[in-house]
């Protein structure tokens, strides 16, 4: 796919998205509208651009899915299909959220809100030294629906403690594979949020008058602004560079880079927007609580960031990662 | 020649050489001893074919993309062989002979500079002219008519003008038109520094290093066949630097930059508060390699860059101050107390890093820019 059409297909789904109509939190009709444009299919056929479009679409129309199932179970090398759920770590963490001992799997992780219909859960489990992957009937399940801070987001808290019945090896690059594509996702559906943060606060500076003019003439909103729009395009060229050299680690960088991104554009953003920006008669505030969320999916920046670190220690040895 | 291909083969050659081309002064050594050693090792690789590359066959080039003189400033900074400052006078000063100096001025000169047999300095700044580059007040007046002289008389100052006491010639701007005619009135020469009536005056930086100077112009009388471009042209040469400023030079910088990294990791405690500050530096490195490297491509695809480079400037002087942050965090006293060979390179590029959000252009200037032409915030006046 080429630049334009991938541009083209952005904006369909993003155009779609954005006049469903319904409430934002409709999962349904939004898993609805990304069947019908053909998300799995794609997917399967080019997953870097299928996750690009997809997820900056959702972004930048709020609208909540359970789409990043598809992603993590198609990525550990399963076939994703629309009743089919995948457990999540936990919030800032990256780690299989499963573990087998003694015969049983014991998990607590996140899920998306597809847990509430699907059949069945897939359950990326440590045991000893290897992955497994456990399939575990949605029934036997605890299963609470995450308030937080962005209840929008349709998000799931899950726990269960059973015998294993149905497992399968689960592949250690697999799962990095699943956590890589996951963490390039979130971080695609960051960039979409922050535009549309950028959006609303450069509107606002242009129309807000005081002191006689737009407060877009000011230089201390105009700097806010500025360095908010550097976050965006250097989260833009880390979601590049991902795809061009698709490895755990640049994916790492593209995720950690996003929630940085987010927390300056939300900040600035935010200042921006001022008293309208703290009301919830503005959108702006599903954005920003929504960024918050994924921050913490696949890993936080703060976390990603520190064991970054620890691994250039380790090894003492600072890649370069991507080349012209 | 491919860019991958280049890398390949320049990687393995300087392997190979490195006896030959690595710095032979005694660490941390003096900016004489840096622009000695920078000067030898392009005299090494204009020999060795690889300095030619890039650059257009007319000037003594061998072709190719632009990418591939990029690759090669990135491998010499990346490997200590010369430091990314000194070397992207190159790459700020040659294309604008290229660009604009009669053909066969340009033939002449362009490979002296990239030989090693000659260093250039960069005349832009004045004393009343910062960032606000367009009231510049050097000037320059025909002898005789305009259209028809055959020598210009130069008279006022510079400064901030880097290594201009090294320097055997000068693109210098200058003020043709009437004093208040701002970007219209303003034309480009390329002036000796031999000739009678410069005076320079080196400049101690905060690091202890003489790198700039003041430069003095008085009666000092240049052909007129050292004009570059076109009479009261000389904006269009001074922005024409900023394409080849705005991406060579910032991957060069950036290889020096992993490379200080990579010191950092190797003096570094091993500890919590390492990791979090090491791990913070490689995301801003990186993150400024994704966009670099975006914009070289841009570049290299024929488009014309403007002012989306702001934001490759503000993330250049961001990572640059960030990453020596790190290094007075975790080598604790190096910086301020530590006289050994250590000591005297950190503070040295600590201390310089704080111009990184002045030089080429304020990071408020380029907030500025990005303002009014990317965000389209409007005009402030």
């Amino acid at each position: 796919m080429d630049a334009t059409e991938l541009a083209l297909m952005s904006e369909t789904v993003r155009k779609a998205l954005a006049g469903a109509g319904g409430a934002p939190d409709d999962r349904a009709a939004t898993d609805g509208i990304l069947t019908t444009f053909g998300w799995l299919e794609l997917l399967e056929a080019e997953p870097g651009e299928a996750i690009e479009i997809v997820f900056t679409a959702l972004g930048a129309t709020n609208a909540s899915a359970t789409v990043i199932d598809d992603v993590v179970v198609s990525a550990s090398g399963r076939a994703p299909r629309a009743d089919l759920a995948v457990l999540l770590p936990s919030y800032a963490a990256w780690q299989p959220p499963g573990r087998i001992a003694d015969g049983r799997v014991r998990a607590a992780g996140l899920a998306s809100a597809r847990v509430e219909h699907a059949e069945v859960m897939l359950v990326p489990c440590r045991a000893g030294g290897d992955l497994m992957m456990v399939s575990v009937p949605t029934a036997a399940l605890d299963v609470a629906a995450v308030r937080g801070v962005d209840p929008a987001a349709g998000l799931q808290a899950v726990s269960l403690e059973i015998p294993v019945a149905d497992a399968a090896a689960l592949d250690a690059d697999a799962w990095d594979a699943a956590v890589a594509l996951g963490r390039r996702a979130t971080a695609h559906e960051i960039l979409g949020a922050c535009r549309a943060m950028l959006t609303f606060a450069v509107e606002h500076a242009l129309q807000r008058m005081q002191f006689g003019r737009p407060v877009a003439q000011f230089q201390a909103v105009r700097h806010r602004l500025a360095d908010a729009l550097v976050a965006v395009e250097a989260l833009d060229a880390t979601l590049h560079a991902a795809a061009a050299e698709a490895t755990p680690i640049t994916a790492a960088l593209a995720k950690a880079v996003a929630g940085n991104t987010a927390r300056t554009v939300g900040a600035h953003c935010q200042q921006v927007l001022a008293g309208i920006g703290f009301t919830t008669d503005h959108p702006f505030h599903r954005y920003l609580k929504r960024t918050l969320v994924l921050d913490g999916l696949f890993g936080s920046a703060d976390e990603i960031v520190v064991d970054l670190g620890r691994g250039l220690l380790e090894t003492r040895v600072v890649p370069t990662l991507i080349d012209l | 020649m491919d860019v991958a291909e280049f890398r390949t083969g320049l990687n393995a050659w300087l392997d190979e050489h490195h006896d030959e081309i690595k710095p032979t002064y005694a660490l941390p050594g003096t900016l004489d001893d840096h622009i000695a050693q920078m000067q030898r090792a392009k005299s090494i690789l204009f020999d060795a074919g690889w300095m030619r590359w890039g650059w257009p066959e007319r000037v003594g080039g061998l072709g190719g993309s632009p990418m591939l003189r990029t690759e090669l400033g990135a491998a010499m900074a990346g490997r200590g062989l010369t430091d990314p400052g000194l070397y992207s006078l190159i790459e700020v000063l040659a294309p604008t002979l290229i660009d604009f100096a009669p053909p066969a001025l340009a033939a002449e000169v362009v490979p002296r500079l990239l030989s090693g047999a000659e260093l250039w300095c960069q005349g832009f700044s004045e004393p009343g002219t910062g960032s606000d580059l367009s009231s510049l007040s050097c000037r320059a007046v025909p002898d005789g008519d305009a259209d028809t002289a055959t020598t210009w008389v130069i008279n006022g100052q510079k400064v901030w003008t880097s290594l201009a006491q090294y320097s055997d010639r000068c693109v210098l701007l200058t003020r043709t038109g009437p004093p208040d005619s701002r970007h219209r009135g303003i034309t480009a020469f390329f002036v000796d520094m031999d000739t009678p009536g410069i005076t320079v005056a080196p400049l101690e930086m905060i690091n202890g290093d003489f790198e700039f100077a003041e430069v003095f112009f008085d009666d000092v009388v240049v052909p007129a066949d050292r004009m570059l471009g076109e009479l009261n042209g000389g904006w269009s040469v001074a922005m024409s630097i900023l394409p080849y400023e705005r991406s060579s030079c910032y991957w060069q910088r950036l290889a020096y930059l992993y490379r200080r990294l990579q010191m950092l990791v190797d003096a570094a405690p091993v500890n919590e508060r390492s990791a979090e500050t090491v791990g913070n530096v490689f995301l801003q490195l990186h993150a400024l390699r994704a966009r670099s490297r975006l914009t070289q491509y841009r570049l290299a695809a024929g488009e014309t860059l403007g002012p989306e480079t702001s934001i490759d400037k503000v993330l250049v002087a961001t990572a640059e101050q960030t990453t020596y942050e790190a290094v007075r965090r975790l080598l604790v006293g190096v910086v301020e107390t530590d006289d050994g060979v250590s000591g005297e390179m950190w503070r040295r590029e600590y201390l310089y890093s704080r111009a990184s959000t002045i030089y080429g252009g304020t990071v408020e200037v380029q907030r500025n820019i990005i303002a009014q032409r990317l965000l389209q915030l409007g005009a402030t006046t």
